[in-house]
């Protein structure tokens, strides 16, 4: 089967490198295409890369607390890129101080994200998931 | 005109003064003449550079929590709670992370946010859009000396607005407030902007204003092995002297290993003092910083007091002059006032209980530091070859070289061909070595310490070793072993 592509990076001006670099790896080995923006990515670099990549899913990461005002009609302007069918993904520490996560979660679901995951998720949660979502069988 | 490691002329500085000033209107606030002035008539009790001499002469380690918030009076508040309730010794105010990047419209936006929701949409205090009069009622609602903490490539309005502020403290270096902060901003472009920075604080020492420096030595935070942390504090401590600056704190963050951080600590030092006096920097007060471990955490609260409390313990037995500390909320983000109390007040307790005692000097401990010397002097000799004697040109060239490489940067000139894990013992390591200038001695010294955990673990030492240990923390041990 042909592979799945992804989008993957870190949203705003978060520089948070570590985590990026090891989900494109678990992600690269799990057998999908990763096409990883890195980090310190703007919207519209998210946007850009999924029409030119015809992307199935967008991994959005946030590290610093930012990810709420980073992330802020980012659903909205994937929709009007025409990016209907593709998956959205956000993760990492979300918000500004300890908040309860099903807020949260709440939240950036109401954004217009598909799935939303708490700090700590290892990359197998997430590739679970991916796997469910675009139906390919293990 | 080509960079060069050389104290900046000062009708130089103040042509790019007038532009930097302009970068956002609170530029205008400042007035140096009015700043020193002001400076002057702050007390030595709130003086970083005093309250580190004391410490240091009397053999103490002083703490010092990570904090900021995005309006004022919350700030101050929060600030306050850590003072009285933390019983933090030093204090901080973390910068948000779009004013580290200079983009003052987005901190403008998070200001506004925050106070339409009744609570920090910002992860730091924006300084320089507060501005120089918001600075100077932090400073005097505070009975300690306080700090600029970031993660900002370009610094310079930064500075300037922080230090016409009150602030007494200074954290950052070309190096070490790019490779981990930036992706793509040069090393030559950072150098520059911060000999601005320490030129600023130099023109300050020679007004008679003695402001503490201190390059930020965990770099990534991860798994960064003992002699690249060494080295980068080094070289900018060195770049700092040239343009003035006499008062430095060098920093070094927990691997994990007790005998590696400590021969960390006693090395940076030992080393710094024989680069120092090599260049002739000979009248600069040298101290030392420990972070607790910035890798990943534990979520359970119990847990991270552990990652916290094994952190104070090393920075004890190391005799370091500071101490920065993490917080239970790690895993998590961003802390509350009371974790972050919570965190110092775990840190003072093991700091004091252990004040009166130390480390022998045993064998493990003086390999370990010989190690790090060899290593250190290997790198730092390489780049002053390159830079045929000049440390800018040498440290731009090392990096496009990767004679200096950190593990896991963001930066694009960074050359990331090296790969740290630990041996059996938890100490950090070099799996691959890159393009660092090592010999055959040092190489072979961290293969067989690979070799061996690899032995132990029936297995071969790859990257998957290298995940491993950076989980392994927050999962509960300190060494990756596999599942």
């Amino acid at each position: 089967m042909e592979k799945k592509t992804l989008v993957l990076g870190v949203i705003g001006a978060d520089v948070h490198a570590v985590g990026n670099k090891i989900l494109e790896y678990a992600l690269t080995e799990a057998g999908f295409k990763v096409v990883n923006i890195g980090v310190m990515a703007s919207q519209e670099e998210f946007i850009n890369a999924a029409i030119e990549t015809n992307a199935d899913a967008i991994l959005v990461s946030s590290l610093y607390g930012h990810g709420e005002l980073d992330c802020q009609g980012f659903p909205q302007k994937c929709k009007e890129a025409g990016l209907d069918d593709v998956l959205l993904y956000v993760g990492g520490n979300l918000v500004v101080g300890k908040q309860d996560f099903e807020e949260v979660k709440k939240r950036f679901l109401e954004m217009g994200f598909h799935r939303v995951y708490p700090p700590g998720t290892m990359p197998e949660t997430a590739i679970a998931d991916l796997k469910k979502d675009l139906g390919i069988e293990d | 005109m080509e960079l060069r490691n050389r104290k900046w002329d000062l009708d130089y500085f103040n042509q790019i003064r007038e532009e930097v000033l302009k970068m956002w209107p609170t530029g205008a606030e400042v007035d140096l003449e009015e700043a020193v002035a002001y400076q002057k008539e702050i007390p030595a009790h709130k003086r970083f550079k005093d309250v580190l001499a004391r410490a240091k002469k009397e053999g103490r380690t002083l703490i010092q929590p990570r904090a900021g918030v995005a309006l004022i009076n919350e700030h101050i508040d929060l600030l306050k709670y850590l003072q009285d309730e933390g019983e933090a010794d030093l204090l901080p105010t973390t910068i948000d992370s779009y004013t580290r990047q200079n983009q003052y419209e987005e901190a403008q936006r998070g200001i506004e946010e925050s106070r339409k929701m009744g609570r920090s949409m910002l992860n730091g205090f924006p300084a320089v859009n507060h501005g120089v009069a918001a600075c100077r009622k932090v400073v005097e609602s505070l009975d300690r000396p306080l700090q600029v903490r970031h993660g900002t490539p370009d610094a310079r309005l930064l500075a300037e607005i922080t230090l016409a502020g009150g602030f007494t403290d200074f954290e950052g270096g070309g190096i070490s407030y790019n490779i981990p902060y930036a992706k793509d901003v040069s090393i030559e472009k950072t150098l520059f902007y911060w000999q601005y920075v320490d030129r600023l604080v130099g023109l300050y020492q020679e007004k008679g204003v003695e402001i503490n420096r201190e390059p930020f030595g965990p770099l990534t935070g991860t798994l960064v092995p003992p002699s690249i942390s060494h080295a980068v504090a080094i070289l900018e401590g060195l770049l700092a002297a040239e343009q003035g600056v006499k008062n430095l704190t060098l920093g070094y963050g927990q691997c994990g290993n007790l005998i590696q951080d400590v021969a960390a600590i006693q090395t940076l030092e030992e080393l710094a003092i024989e680069y120092f006096n090599k260049f002739g920097y000979t009248d600069c007060q040298l101290t030392t910083v420990f972070h607790q471990w910035m890798g990943g955490f534990p979520q359970d609260e119990a847990k991270a007091f552990g990652v916290i409390s094994w952190g104070a313990v090393t920075a004890a037995l190391a005799k370091a002059t500071k101490v920065i500390v993490k917080t239970p909320h790690e895993a998590l983000g961003i802390p509350t006032k009371e974790a972050n109390a919570a965190g110092l007040k775990a840190t003072k307790q093991v700091v004091n209980m252990l004040r009166d005692q130390s480390i022998e000097d045993t064998e493990k401990l003086l390999i370990e530091k010989e190690m790090i010397k060899k290593e250190v002097r290997a790198i730092i000799d390489r780049v002053l070859d390159l830079g045929e004697g000049d440390l800018v040109q040498g440290i731009i060239k090392a990096f496009q070289a990767g004679v200096i490489d950190v593990p896991f940067a963001p930066s694009r000139y960074n050359l990331g061909k090296i790969l740290p894990a630990r041996d059996n013992n938890g100490a950090v390591r070099f799996l691959e070595t890159g393009n660092l200038p090592f010999d055959a001695e040092i190489k072979e010294f961290h293969e067989a310490k690979l070799a061996e955990r690899g032995q132990v673990e029936g297995r071969e030492p790859s990257f998957q070793m290298v995940i491993d240990d950076i989980y392994s923390v927050g999962k509960g041990m300190l060494v990756g072993r596999p599942r």
